[in-house]
């Protein structure tokens, strides 16, 4: 049997939004799997309105931060609030192999959706609850987004220039974490189903997901009482280690970031930075890790007058892990990213070509792909409701007037 | 117990800090995972801090807490009796995965295409800084450098200060998830056609995938965002992100519409509550409000915004961190505390999830409380229950159990320094 994507035959019928649950389902679809996005135009995913849109315009289709999420999906939309729309979702669960939901807990058992319910339409049915802090507990009901669990799961406490600074990472950094983990959730538990025939449901905090980034620090709290916080870009394996203002560029501020290990490394620094150094505070890489104020200052006076790009080349030329420090127009020039063809220009039905990432790894056979733009909303009614539950043209308009499909 | 869930899968873990967490991903779904290292340690167990402060190995809190339930054998690479027992693991392997300088494992006789030929099952996941084609195929590597290179060290910070990096490391932890990832990927189709798969994992693209689709903002807005504290949001319509209380910040954003436009309103009510606000805050239609932190605001929205933000902090500069979040729970209000490893060990929420899992430590004589797994699964638990391996601790197990080598010649290998 030949197959073009490693998932192909895998069905998934994706209720999720926002990120995790979308970017979940995303690495199901761009390897073959058939993912249909249940979304409702009452309240649609919020990513639709989130920006950057087409053109800088709002609109629920102008969205690349959604688009970006949810490519070679199906969509569809159902108002679930409606007993008819979740009577169509059940005759969707048999074909479904993984149901994926991101709804804050009550809902989907408000709805009579939840994985008891529908496992009896599918006994082997694999279904992922991704939610802010878990199914259960006293704070299952937590309405939040990625930024506040970022502060929450202890990313902000350990982002800034020292106790009493913060200056957290960018968005909703702990979205970015928590997928990868419910995708090997996921791809396991279909391994366990094919080798037992047993489904399973699935109860992923993205909380709970976000504290596997952070383990070392809470091992060691936990063990004696020691609270990792702010502290610049210090190390205590590297010196200098951190950002280094190099020469402006079209009037613009431009860094490096540098890492300099041993003694060996920080002499050919100073060589292709074209300096000396005969401060005995820098002798030694403990001499320069306990100086690094003042060792952060020295180099920076030395970067200021380079090129970041060039000096990038010189500096990884003479063994020293070196960057720069790049802003998002960099990234789409990016030497690297694009030897390893990692951006995509799709065309959308109403944003026309548009700029996406593409996957973060490569695979040799069956590689997956961006096989199709996010959909428009409501794109695919007419294929699932005709093609895949066999509704009259008239029964589909008699809903559409219901505001069932919505 | 491990978990059922990969039961009788084998990885083999040739990983440092680029993806140890791979492994450990693996481990926690149950798979047996077996970590190749140096005589001498892998340098994971030579990253600090270090629990008490004790530099061994045995201390070092990054190799305690990703090498998890994890076996280790020793083979030193450079020797080409070790180089034949890793070729042999391999035939025993259902994945490999793989942190060494790109080409490495391939110019020792430890490449795909050579151990596909005696295990074609085989998926072998190389985790590369930079991808394996470009010109950075060869550069010199530390966590803080992909993390510039991705574009996520460039959005955090303050402006006039140099761009940052968190505390604690992050980049090689995406690196090694995606590599997990990847990896089961491809276990899915090697169930049809029996056929393994070779992976490249690229760290500064995992990276990218951080920055919430931030790379169009130039392509479709026609600019980019640069760092701004704790602000969040364009230039023209920046909003606070994180304000002061009395123990430490708290982080939540004003905002309108359906969504975040009915806690902004409880938020209010609350301060209205312990206080005087201004009455036009009490009225506005919050749920109506749209002002967003990319569109173009208006005089009014600039004034309104401002005064509320001010009017918070000065709200949240009375109270603690726990009193505003439990409060903000009762109110359904979109705010968190900025926690810190402390407050996270206190939250009720993990404690009444039985989230933490204490790991009896022999060889360090004591008992360590471990994050516990990332999911719950209903039919087969995952998480890893037991401690890391001591370097070399399953030499024997695995070189005379799996590979059936004899005393003796276990002995030579010892002699050697090949094991």
């Amino acid at each position: 049997m030949s197959r073009q994507f490693a998932l192909e035959g895998i069905h998934v019928l994706d209720f999720a939004w926002v990120g995790v649950g979308p970017i979940t389902t995303k690495y199901l679809a761009d390897n073959g799997a058939d993912v249909i996005r249940v979304e409702s135009a009452a309240r649609p995913d919020v990513l639709r309105i989130g920006p950057p849109w087409k053109d800088a315009q709002p609109g629920i289709n102008r969205s690349q931060f959604f688009a970006s999420f949810n490519t070679s999906k199906k969509g569809i939309t159902l108002d679930l609030g409606k007993p008819k729309a979740r009577e169509l979702v059940k005759r969707l669960v048999p074909w479904a192999d993984i149901i994926v939901e991101s709804f804050t807990p009550k809902a989907m058992r408000n709805w009579g959706l939840d994985y008891e319910n529908l496992r009896a339409l599918r006994p082997d049915l694999i279904m992922l609850s991704t939610c802010m802090q878990g199914q259960t507990g006293p704070n299952a009901l937590y309405p939040g987004f990625g930024q506040l669990m970022a502060a929450l799961s202890g990313f902000y406490h350990i982002s800034g220039y020292g106790p009493g600074s913060c200056a957290p990472p960018y968005g909703a950094y702990s979205d970015f974490i928590a997928p990868r983990f419910s995708a090997c959730a996921l791809l396991a538990a279909l391994d366990y189903r094919r080798r037992t025939g047993k489904g399973q449901y699935i109860d992923m905090s993205q909380y709970e997901a976000a504290m596997q980034n952070l383990a070392p620090a809470l091992i060691d709290y936990f063990a004696g009482g020691r609270v990792l916080g702010p502290r610049a870009n210090a190390s205590d394996r590297y010196a200098p280690h951190g950002a280094y203002r190099c020469a402006d560029e079209d009037g613009s501020e431009r860094w490096i970031a540098i890492a300099v290990a041993g003694d060996e490394n920080w002499r050919a620094m100073l060589r292709v930075l074209g300096a000396n150094s005969t401060d005995a505070r820098f002798a030694t890489l403990s001499d320069r890790i306990e100086n690094a104020a003042a060792l952060d200052e020295f180099v920076g006076s030395l970067t200021r007058k380079h090129s970041a790009q060039e000096l990038t080349v010189g500096l990884q030329a003479a063994g020293i892990a070196a960057y720069p420090v790049q802003n998002c127009v960099d990234l789409h020039q990016d030497d690297n990213l694009e030897s390893f063809d990692f951006w995509h220009w799709l065309d959308h039905k109403e944003m026309g070509a548009s700029p996406y990432e593409g996957l973060s790894h490569r695979m040799s056979r069956m590689p997956g792909a961006l096989r199709s733009p996010a959909p428009i909303l409501g794109q695919d009614n007419d294929e699932v409701f005709r093609e895949m539950l066999s509704l009259g043209a008239e029964e589909i308009e008699q809903l559409k007037k219901e505001n069932v499909i919505f | 117990m491990p978990s059922e869930l990969l039961n009788g899968l084998r990885l083999l873990d040739l990983t440092d800090e680029k993806g140890a967490l791979a492994g450990k991903i693996f481990a926690d779904l149950g798979a047996e995972v077996i970590k190749i290292e140096p005589p001498d340690g892998c340098s994971t167990r030579r990253i600090p801090p270090y629990l008490d402060d004790v530099r061994d190995p045995e201390h070092c809190l990054y190799s305690l807490a990703y090498h998890a339930g994890k076996k280790s054998v020793t083979a030193n690479l450079a020797n080409a009796d070790a180089r034949e027992l890793v070729a042999n693991l391999a035939a025993h392997a259902d994945f490999l995965v793989e942190s060494h300088s790109v080409g490495y494992l391939e110019s020792i006789g430890l490449g795909f295409e050579t151990l596909a030929r005696s295990n074609p099952r085989l998926i072998y996941t190389s985790i590369t800084p930079f991808g394996d084609t470009g010109p950075g195929k060869a550069y010199n590597w530390a966590d803080i450098v992909t993390w510039a290179a991705g574009g996520a060290m460039y959005l955090m910070g303050d402006e006039g200060k140099p761009p940052l990096q968190m505390s604690l490391p992050q980049a090689g932890l995406h690196a090694g998830a995606e590599a997990a990832v990847a990896s089961l990927l491809a276990h899915y189709p090697r169930q049809i056609d029996g056929l393994g798969n070779r992976i490249v994992v690229n760290m500064q693209a995992c990276i990218v995938w951080t920055l919430m689709n931030e790379q169009a903002m130039p392509l479709l807005h026609g600019n980019h965002l640069s760092r701004t504290g704790v602000f969040v949001g364009s230039a023209d319509a920046r909003r606070k992100m994180v304000y002061e209380c009395r123990d430490g910040f708290i982080s939540t954003l004003i905002a309108g519409g359906p969504t975040v436009g009915g806690s902004t309103r409880a938020l209010i009510e609350w301060m209205g509550e312990r206080g005087p606000v201004p009455e036009w805050m009490r009225i506005k239609d919050w749920l109506a409000w749209v002002p967003g932190v990319f569109m173009k605001l208006t005089e009014q929205d600039h004034k309104e915004i401002a005064e509320l933000e001010a009017t918070i902090q000065r709200f949240f500069i009375t109270m603690t961190k726990r009193e505003i979040y439990a409060e903000g729970l009762k109110r359904r209000i979109f705010l968190a505390p900025v926690a810190n490893a402390a407050d996270i060990a206190a939250d009720d929420q993990l404690k009444a999830r039985d989230f933490w899992v204490t790991v009896p430590h022999d060889t360090l004589g004591r008992s360590l409380t471990f994050p516990g797994p990332f999911a719950k699964m209903s039919a087969t638990p995952i998480g890893s229950t037991t401690r890391g391996p001591r370097i070399g601790e399953h030499n024997d197990e695995i070189y005379r159990g799996l590979l059936g080598l004899s005393p003796d010649r276990m002995a030579t290998l010892h002699a050697s320094g090949a094991i």
